[in-house]
């Protein structure tokens, strides 16, 4: 019968010594795996619970197809399928030996490695190394003559111009991979030509390689040669085998085992629903390795290096410095030698010029496109850990001013662009139907409508379209109106995890509180991702659709009806959250298709689209100058199509951003951007009611009126209006009619009692100095302090939206009409305040202010920014109070609390007296110093300032202490306060003191308010050079002589 | 006792230029307040300061000696509550200026007055002194009254109201008083010598995509160079890297924080343009599309393109 013999030509001695070495070899196998189990073991659970049975059901799909191997680099599929089927079936052949030899027949007396059995086996094990043999040369082509720039280690876009050590390592790494399987295969294949050689089996021909080589040998060696190298080439491929057996749980060998665990626990919903913050973390995010779940740890020796991800990152691409592929290998570099524990003299998340291993800039790079993830052939899941990461950066403040503003703008009034969040809706206003209200009246749809379409002039045109194509197909909709708060899909991306947690608590309630309705409607992907996604782990909400697929629906249900198919050739953008990250490609070809569009698609599209760059919160993060932008490459690509009339998007963030594209990459002329609800508006001749043509005739129809109002107002206008740039308050005063009788205030009854107080008397009253002095106010608690005490003051500011009305008297403006928040000069005090304290070691900081029970809030997120203690004073009557009855009740807590200073700002943003802080040092007849913006200061009885004063000039002394500060934005930058924290700080003590009802009048009092004139352009006209000589002349009135 | 008391300020041995306005705007008031009008200078020469503020309907300045010629809020306050207490006026008006925030609201504290601070206009009639100013961005004027006080403290918005360059025939008395010094002078140190700083610049002219090449820019920096304005631009600029990021005004660049006129030159006026700019005094905008958001936030508009508003500004600028 066929078979062979397994040990040929070793004795006794010789099997022991093969034995002793594989069991050597074999221990250090399991050695190496455990250590990884134990180091995976220390990652952190899983914060989503994990279905295994479908993982790995899609893990085994996976391999068996090499799908995710083959997209977009089909060569190196092809290679890589020849190398794992050819390894698989060898390891497979080989265990199976090892099964009959050292099991079955041994214990059991059981051979099954004979006959027929065995011939089959002999082919198939010589195809397969066939199969790796040619898989390792493609690859090892590959490498050499193709000159990929994906599997370059020299980090360009970080200005490298040498290899790092490492990366040095990862290329003989790379290279002794795909050496060693060669020498493994290639030693197999002339042990069997050796074979072949001497014994000249009949069966030969199931072995064709080794018959072959067997041919070939015994043409050219001598039969003692051959032997020889039977002999020498056994042990070779033995040690061979058994250094990649040692070799498996390290190095790139490492992969071929991690990758099971990596794509069998993957997470379906990777970045589409991100993991919540875990109460009893040990860190925010993610701040040393040990913060990472087993599966990132999974994930970091799965990689390969292929590539891919670095290939289809946008940020990389724009020369931005990230690379998801240099990022999990420097995550694995660090945590091989870390092993899941953190590191003394490490910083995870650092500087990389310092002891840094991922450099913040990496960090904020992200556009959570989920490009490099969607690509990952083994199941990596970069963005994830980069939010992770992020969420441990928002933690300690470290992230971009401009961003911080945002994230204050978004909690203060709940959207990105700082409007009132009473103007959510106003877009509605130039509709010609009343769109409803879900809190009030039931509809099929709730249309959340998401910051740009709301507050974006470009997009409020795209809102208005829609809604009146969901009108034109009688459909029933409705908005939240003002309910309505940011989704918070951003908001979570950019690691601001309680912001996004109390969006959605308020989105949550107001959906919850409203009228029945059937489902959710957004024209903004990211608004549908996290609704989708996320917001179901919070509560209960409806299904979630995109208004591609509404429109789509009504399309081809006939609701709408294509008129006029619109013939144009036009390209589509598949926004990142809803196409790759929720796989809705189908619906807007669709709509393109039923309108009668040509669509031609760009290299690059649906699950390889190219971010537009304004992702995972970029679009507030400022670019840095001199990179080139993600949406400019893209303007590119479609340019290059050739011929192409409209750039589709269905994003409102990609309509922003490639119209400015579009500009700064210089294809205006090329094509158009348009959103695809005005070309479905088009194509239904919805604009054969002028209704494209509104805004513009609701323009003209507004310069009508006015020039008809500046008409009939005539001379007075012009007089107002020529008199602007000289005295200003000569255009005023004529809006300001001054109260002929004693007014008659009914906005308390404190002003009432003020208003009798003030009734004037004919005669000036007798001339006295009746010095102002602190309100004695009641009692508080007030603790001992080691070290210096620094009372800062604070205002909760208003700011005013663009549009409100005076209270009844025409003295106030209620309070719905702001929006509220610390003041911004406060903000910087107290950051002073918090500096100093710390520089000190020891003391305190006080936040003191004046204000009603809101006005906590603010005291809160100062506490939550590191104060120790607050003090809030109110009296209802204080609504309106003067800056100087305000500085007398800070008097009064400071009289109380004895501070070693007083720092506030030099002004508040709604009022900007610029009084309150010089008049509270006054009162305590204190020095003082205003606008100042530096400070230096040995805990010593003097203190150094630096004030700022006109012209940037500054000025640099010393004045004693107890001494009174106002800071000046600039001076410092504040730190942020997360949610989280502002929660955490609710349990910091707050003292609450009653002022008196007769503490609100002290210098000034409020007689009526006013709005300026209205500022609607005048028109200049004439030639152009009258034009410039007008304007020449404006400029001389306004500047003086000099310009 | 009666009339009005200006304080005046100076820097380096100059004359602040608020202080000479806020002179005219007490000529001005004093047929509805009534006189004198008196002008105290404080400072370790107030005598060189006299010519600057004898603006005619002046009719007395009080020099108070001094130690030092730097400002200092305590010193300048003292000096201001003797002479007031001498003369009794019924009006003290500052400048909104740095040191006015340092000094005023102190003298309002310490004569136990009325007081409105960042005044635009004021005046008085039967009902006593009232005093017009702004809050809220200058979305809301507000008029305010100060019943029951016999005087009132006011500081002024400056470059409202305009000094007389003619000479006025004052008295100037020297005013007995010996303040004591509250700061103790280390150094001035002068702002960085080069670089464009928007959010200081009081006059910005701005330039957007409209003047359509990165080659224009030289011409409009010209341009800005020669009205006596800060070249400003809009974020497409700055990203197109025509001109260096400290240009940019609006929500990722800087805002104009102190601008007074704004020239917006091919400026469409994107949302995030605007939040940098639309607050200021007056904006004239040029664009060649006449439904632009820009036009929304200015006071003079001008329909036109970029390139040819500029070669009319040229023409007559020779």
């Amino acid at each position: 019968m066929e078979t062979r013999e397994l040990f040929w030509g070793l004795g006794a001695s010789g099997k022991l010594i093969f034995y002793v070495i594989g069991f050597a070899a074999l221990a250090a196998f399991v050695l190496g795996f455990a250590r990884n189990i134990v180091k995976y073991r220390r990652g952190r659970p899983l914060p989503a619970p994990l279905d295994l049975v479908a993982g790995v059901r899609r893990m085994v799909a996976d391999l068996a197809t090499h799908r995710g191997l083959r997209r977009r680099d089909r060569y190196a599929g092809l290679a890589h399928t020849a190398i794992f089927v050819g390894f698989a079936l060898l390891f497979v052949g080989t265990t199976t030996i090892t099964l009959e030899y050292d099991i079955l027949e041994p214990l059991f007396g059981v051979t099954f490695w004979k006959g027929n059995f065995f011939l089959l086996f002999g082919l198939t094990l010589d195809l397969a190394g066939l199969a790796l043999v040619a898989g390792l040369l493609l690859m090892m082509v590959r490498r050499v003559v193709f000159a990929l720039p994906k599997l370059e280690y020299l980090r360009a876009y970080r200005g490298e111009t040498e290899l790092r050590p490492a990366a040095k390592r990862w290329k003989v790494e790379d290279w002794v991979f795909l050496i060693a399987l060669l020498a493994i295969a290639l030693s197999g294949f002339v042990q069997e030509g050796v074979r072949h050689a001497m014994e000249r089996p009949a069966w030969g021909a199931w072995e064709p390689v080794g018959a072959a080589i067997g041919v070939l040998f015994s043409a050219t060696l001598s039969q003692d040669g051959i032997a020889a190298l039977r002999a020498a080439n056994w042990w070779l491929h033995g040690f061979a085998a058994l250094a990649f057996i040692v070799a498996l749980p390290w190095w790139k060998a490492r992969h071929i085992l991690a990758v099971l665990g990596s794509l069998a626990a993957r997470d379906p919903l990777a970045l589409r629903r991100l993991p919540r913050q875990a109460e009893d973390a040990p860190a925010v995010g993610v701040a040393t390795v040990a913060d990472l779940s087993w599966k990132d740890m999974l994930d970091l020796d799965a990689c390969t290096k292929c590539g891919r991800c670095h290939d289809a990152c946008p940020a990389r691409a724009s020369g931005y410095p990230l690379s998801p592929r240099d990022l999990i290998l420097d995550l694995r570099v660090h945590n091989d030698a870390a092993q899941g524990k953190p590191q003394a003299g490490v910083d995870l998340i650092g500087a990389v010029t310092g002891s840094g291993v991922i450099d913040p800039e990496t960090l904020w790079s992200c556009r959570t496109c989920g490009a490099c993830q969607e690509i990952c052939p083994v199941g990596v899941e970069h963005p994830v850990k980069i939010v992770q990461m992020r969420r441990q950066l928002v933690e300690r403040g470290e992230l971009d001013p401009l961003l911080k503003t945002t994230l204050d703008t978004i909690a203060n009034t709940g959207n990105s662009f700082g409007e009132s969040g009473r103007k959510r809706a106003a877009w509605t206003r130039e509709l010609d139907f009343p769109v409803k209200d879900i809190r009030k009246e039931t509809a099929e749809l709730l249309w959340f409508v998401g910051d740009y379409a709301s507050f974006d002039p470009r997009n409020q045109r795209v809102s208005r379209t829609f809604a009146r194509l969901l009108r034109a197909a009688k459909q029933d909709f409705a908005l939240l109106h003002e309910g309505e708060r940011t989704a918070g899909n951003d908001v979570r991306r950019v690691g601001e995890e309680g912001l996004f947690e109390s969006l959605v608590e308020h989105n949550l309630g107001q959906m919850g509180a409203a009228q029945a309705f059937k489902r959710i409607v957004t024209t903004d992907p990211h608004s549908f991702n996290t609704l989708k996604n996320e917001y179901p782990e919070f509560g209960p909400t409806a299904p979630v659709s995109h208004y591609t697929e509404v429109l789509c629906e009504l399309l081809e249900a006939g609701v709408l009806k294509v008129k006029q198919p619109l013939g144009l050739r036009v390209t589509f953008h598949d926004p990142c959250h809803l196409g790759r990250l929720n796989k809705r490609y189908d619906a807007p070809r669709r709509v393109l298709e039923l309108i009668g569009c040509e669509l031609v698609e760009m290299p690059r599209n649906r699950d390889n689209s190219f971010c537009c760059g304004a992702g995972g919160g970029r679009i507030w993060i400022p670019d840095k100058p001199g990179t080139s932008k993600p949406s400019e490459s893209r303007v590119h690509e479609a340019a290059g199509l050739g011929g192409i009339d409209v750039f589709v998007t269905c994003c409102p963030k990609d309509l922003t951003m490639f119209e400015d594209a579009r500009k700064t990459a210089g294809h205006e002329k090329d094509f158009v951007v348009e959103d695809i609800a005005e070309l479905v508006a088009r194509a239904i001749e919805l604009e054969s009611l002028k209704l494209a043509d509104l805004p513009d005739f609701a323009e003209r129809l507004t310069s009508a009126v006015a020039d008809r109002v500046a008409q009939a107002v005539g001379a007075r206008l012009d007089a107002i209006l020529a008199a602007r740039p000289i005295a200003l308050q000569a255009a005023v005063v004529p809006a300001l009619p001054v109260v002929a009788e004693p007014a008659a205030p009914t906005i308390s009854a404190a002003a009432d009692a003020a208003a009798v107080a003030a009734a004037p008397a004919p005669a000036s009253p007798a001339w006295q100095i009746s010095p102002v002095v602190p309100v004695d106010l009641p009692a508080y608690e007030v603790p001992p302090c080691d070290g210096p005490r620094i009372l800062v003051t604070v205002k909760h500011v208003g700011k005013l939206g663009d549009e409100f009305h005076f209270t009844s008297d025409g003295r106030g403006i209620d309070s719905e009409f702001f929006e509220y928040q610390l003041n911004e000069f406060d903000d910087v005090a107290l950051e002073e305040a918090l500096q100093l304290i710390e520089k000190a070691g020891r003391g305190e900081v006080v936040v003191v202010t004046v204000g009603p029970a809101e006005a906590e809030e603010t005291l809160r997120k100062a506490l939550a920014k590191g104060a120790h203690r607050g003090v809030r004073v109110w009296d209802d009557s204080l609504v309106g109070a003067d800056p100087i009855a305000v500085a007398r009740l800070l008097a009064g807590v400071a009289l109380k609390e004895q501070p070693s200073l007083v720092i506030g700002g030099v002004q508040s943003s709604d009022m900007a007296n610029g009084a309150t802080g010089v008049a509270l040092a006054r009162l305590l007849g204190w020095p003082r110093a205003a606008v100042v913006v530096a400070t230096e200061w040995d805990g010593g009885e003097r203190m150094t300032v630096t004030r700022e004063l006109e012209g940037g000039l500054r000025h640099r002394f010393s004045l004693a202490l107890p001494a009174l500060l106002t800071m000046q934005t600039g001076a410092n930058t504040p730190r942020y306060a997360t949610m989280r924290m502002q929660k955490q700080a609710k349990s910091k003590p707050v003292a609450e003191v009653a002022a008196g009802a007769d503490d609100a009048w002290a210098s000034a009092w409020v007689e009526r308010l006013a709005e300026p004139p209205e500022t609607r352009a005048t028109m200049l006209n004439g030639t152009p050079d009258e034009v410039a000589a007008q304007v020449l002349q404006i400029v001389r009135e306004k500047m003086g002589a000099n310009a | 006792m009666s009339g009005i008391l200006v304080v005046a300020e100076h820097r380096r041995g100059l004359l602040a230029d608020i202080s000479r306005e806020a002179v005219a705007a007490a000529v001005e008031a004093r047929a509805a307040i009534g006189g004198p009008v008196r002008v105290v200078v404080i400072g370790d020469e107030p005598a060189r300061h006299v010519d600057g503020l004898n603006q005619p309907g002046v009719d007395e300045i009080l020099t108070v000696t001094a130690g030092g010629s730097e400002f200092d809020a305590m010193l300048y306050e003292e000096a201001v509550m003797a002479v007031a207490a001498e003369i009794q006026p019924t009006l003290v008006l500052v400048g909104h200026s740095a040191d006015g925030m340092a000094l005023a609201p102190a003298l309002a504290v310490g004569l136990g007055s009325g007081f409105a601070s960042d005044v635009f206009g004021f005046g008085a009639d039967e009902q006593g002194i009232y005093a017009l100013r702004s809050g809220f961005n200058n979305k809301v004027n507000m008029s305010l009254r100060f019943p029951a006080k016999p005087v009132v403290v006011l500081t002024l918005r400056g470059q409202t109201w305009k000094p007389s360059s003619d000479t006025g025939s004052a008295m100037v008395k020297a005013f007995a008083a010996v303040p004591t010094p509250g700061y103790s002078h280390l150094e001035y140190i002068e702002p960085p010598a080069s670089g464009v700083d928007i959010g200081k610049a009081d006059f910005i002219f701005s330039i957007g995509r409209g003047i359509q090449d990165e080659n224009n820019v030289p011409r409009f920096s010209g341009l800005a160079d020669r009205i006596g304005a800060t070249l400003g631009c809009s974020r497409p600029v700055a990203d197109s890297g025509w001109l260096p990021k400290a240009h940019q005004v609006g929500l990722t660049g800087k805002v104009a924080g102190n601008c007074k006129l704004y020239i917006a030159c091919g400026i469409s006026g994107a949302v995030q343009h605007l939040h940098g700019m639309k607050h200021v005094e007056t904006i004239i905008a040029v664009n060649t599309d006449p439904h632009a958001p820009i036009f929304k936030v200015a006071s003079l508009g001008v329909v036109m393109d970029s390139l040819a508003f500029a070669d009319a500004l040229e023409r007559q600028l020779q």
